[in-house]
């Protein structure tokens, strides 16, 4: 309980470090790619009669270090550019800033993947707990065999095979950006349907492909909770159902939200390909469509906004553990 | 409904008014690989209002199934075939269910585990769970039972501002079995069942933990069974035996009679297994062999044979009949003392 804020600082202060190491490895990255992106688009400049200087500043104003500098000033250079929240400009979207599309994009993206995680860990657990507790009755074995089938779908079919059905064979749901064009984005209700509405068919890909790892993981931690002394204690205790309940569900969760931790990073991952499949322009559309542009600034710029936000959720994660966990405050 | 609860708590139920609680041909059975196994076999006994009444056994002769059946407690695979288990003032628990049986667990009847010092929920302080167990039986001021944990707390040298504010995993194994016991004790239960409650602890604290729960019984004029390995806890704190082998009452006797008389070969094994304080350590004689396992307890003749050194021909086919001796305070089921004493 005590010493909650020096531990919050030291796990901000080691994030900002690890946010730093994404930062220098994406630089030295972009620096080992043969043909060196930086040098090519100098040339590029220079040969359409762009007089050097210009061609410097452009290239500066893009990148946020220039070619001919030594590495360390350039790297130094690089990272005093992102601390000041710069990361340069996109060759895509020319002479717009990478931090502006990317400030755009990601809302977007961690809706989706967030109510994403929500839906399918608050399904997975009741099922996984429906499981459990009637493991004698046909029920539980269909949900076993139904959830298990889901989890052995991979992510990118389960997403084409939404976008099939829903948008091409039954165009129920809309197909493309978080929201329709026409509206201007506000507390409206129109706007916030509308982006519901566009949500749907991403946060059901989300939810679905991990839907059947909570359900099976809160199955066997709830059998195992059931198994224990203090629950067949509060059964001879003569404690009330509901408070028998309450003490079986907290302490089955509990082991989940390491899980949870980690699937916070691989669901920002699968962000590439459901965007991608759904023509939604959140994070992961912008780095495949940096990827597929030889568009550097803003890949970096992808990269770094993904690690800071799982490196958030975790930290968050975190702390939500020591909350319910008194185990690890001591 | 609570007319006819405070009718029942008058009546008697057929029970004689020394007794407390009375059992009667109880079997109890566990289905294993299809096949249906007993661990206990028509155990009938009278546990005698005010008095401590020890079960002893070694593992596996049915003496914790014994405690879940006084509960109606044994739970899947195993189930309670044929028999009654009736208590004065709350009725036949074996034809109990759900909520009626639920009120009587913990209040009327309570229970310390075995397995004590895990007894409790790692997640929550112990006095939020003791506030449970007093909202569970609606209890009109939950706040008295903190107060009274307080004291049993004190009582057994706990510091009980901080065990009360305390997790589980912030007290040591003999606090938490302490704490075990408290749970047992704070909502003044008619009948206390104690599953072997001292085994985590040392020596020294098991005999002061031993002698507050004999000075809380005799004060309350507590009914409590307690179910143990151990003949030098019974000779401490019982005031009769009952003692079981392969899921049978073999003897059963006052603490004092069974002590200085014990009429079956299992009980004189028991009685000479206890290593002494003073003297040759080796004196105590281990009783040679095992007992017999669920699957392999004999379904004719004496129990005990395997391991008997008086063992005779009848014995291999004919269950021995309880002899009565003493005012009939004293039974046991043997031939060979049986045909000695004729």
């Amino acid at each position: 309980m005590k010493g909650l804020l020096p531990r919050l600082i030291k796990r901000i202060l080691g994030g900002i470090v690890m946010i730093l190491v994404v930062a220098s490895f994406t630089f030295f990255l972009i620096h080992l790619i043969p043909g060196n992106p930086v040098e090519a688009k100098l040339m590029q400049l220079e040969t359409a009669g762009v007089t050097p200087l210009r061609a410097q500043i452009e290239v500066q104003a893009m990148y946020g270090f220039l070619p001919h500098q030594p590495l360390d000033i350039q790297y130094i250079h690089y990272i005093w550019q992102i601390l000041h929240l710069n990361l340069g400009q996109s060759i895509t979207y020319a002479g717009v800033s990478v931090t502006h599309l990317l400030l755009e994009a990601m809302p977007w993206t961690v809706i989706t993947v967030t109510s994403g995680i929500i839906v399918s860990f608050v399904v997975g657990i009741l099922t996984g707990v429906i499981i459990a507790v009637y493991r004698d009755r046909g029920i539980s074995n269909a949900l076993t065999l139904f959830s298990t089938f889901l989890h052995g779908i991979p992510q990118l079919i389960l997403a084409l095979l939404l976008a099939f059905l829903f948008t091409t064979i039954w165009p129920i749901f809309p197909f493309g950006s978080p929201y329709d064009a026409v509206l201007t984005p506000g507390f409206t209700l129109p706007f916030i349907g509308s982006l519901i509405w566009h949500a749907v068919l991403p946060v059901a890909a989300y939810a679905i492909s991990s839907y059947g790892g909570w359900a099976l993981t809160m199955k066997s931690s709830v059998i195992s909770v059931l198994g224990d002394d203090f629950i067949l204690a509060s059964e001879l205790r003569g404690l009330k159902p509901r408070i028998r309940i309450g003490y079986i569900a907290r302490n089955a969760i509990l082991p989940l939200f390491t899980t949870l931790t980690l699937s916070i990073g691989f669901m920002f991952g699968g962000s590439v390909f459901i965007e991608e499949i759904f023509d939604y322009r959140g994070l992961g559309y912008m780095l495949i469509t940096a990827v597929g542009n030889l568009d550097y600034p803003l890949m970096a710029g992808s990269f770094l906004i993904i690690t800071v936000a799982v490196i958030v959720a975790n930290i968050i994660a975190d702390f939500v553990y020591t909350a319910i966990d008194p185990r690890i405050r001591t | 409904m609570s007319a006819k609860l405070t009718d029942r708590s008058q009546q008697d139920f057929g029970l004689s008014p020394e007794v407390a609680c009375q059992v009667r041909d109880l079997n109890v059975t566990y289905r294993v690989d299809g096949r249906e196994l007993s661990a206990l076999r028509e155990v009938s006994l009278d546990i005698r209002q005010g008095q401590i009444t020890a079960v002893i056994g070694e593992s596996g002769s049915g003496k914790s199934t014994l405690a879940l059946a006084l509960m109606n407690a044994v739970s899947s695979p195993g189930r309670i075939a044929s028999g009654r288990v009736t208590y004065r003032g709350l009725g036949e628990v074996t034809g109990m269910r759900g909520e009626e049986l639920r009120r009587i667990r913990g209040k009327a009847i309570s229970m310390v585990f075995q397995a004590s010092q895990n007894s409790m929920n790692p997640l929550t302080r112990i006095g939020a769970q003791l506030l449970d167990l007093a909202r569970s039986h609606d209890l009109p001021n939950p706040r008295a039972v903190l107060r009274e944990a307080g004291d049993l707390a004190s009582r057994m040298s706990l510091d009980a501002d901080r065990v009360l504010t305390s997790y589980q995993h912030q007290l040591s194994g003999g606090m938490r079995q302490r704490v075990g016991i408290i749970f047992g004790l704070v909502l003044k239960p008619e009948i206390l069942l104690m599953d072997e409650p001292t085994t985590a602890l040392d020596v020294l604290s098991q005999s002061s933990v031993l002698e507050i729960v004999r000075s809380i019984q005799r004060e309350r004029q507590l009914t409590t069974v307690l179910i143990t390995h151990d003949m030098g806890v019974v000779a401490e704190l019982a005031d009769r035996v009952v003692v079981l082998y392969a899921g049978r009452v073999v003897e059963e006797a006052s603490t004092a009679e069974l002590l200085r008389h014990p009429r079956h070969p299992y009980t004189r094994s028991l009685i000479q297994a206890i290593p002494r304080l003073t003297g040759d350590p080796g004196d105590a004689k281990a009783l040679e062999g095992q007992p017999p396992s669920l699957a392999s307890v004999p379904n004719q003749g004496c129990v005990f044979r395997e391991r008997c050194p008086y063992r005779m021909d009848v014995c291999e086919t004919i269950l021995p009949s309880f002899r009565f001796d003493g005012d009939g305070e004293h039974r046991f089921a043997c031939h060979y003392e049986e045909a000695r004493h004729d």
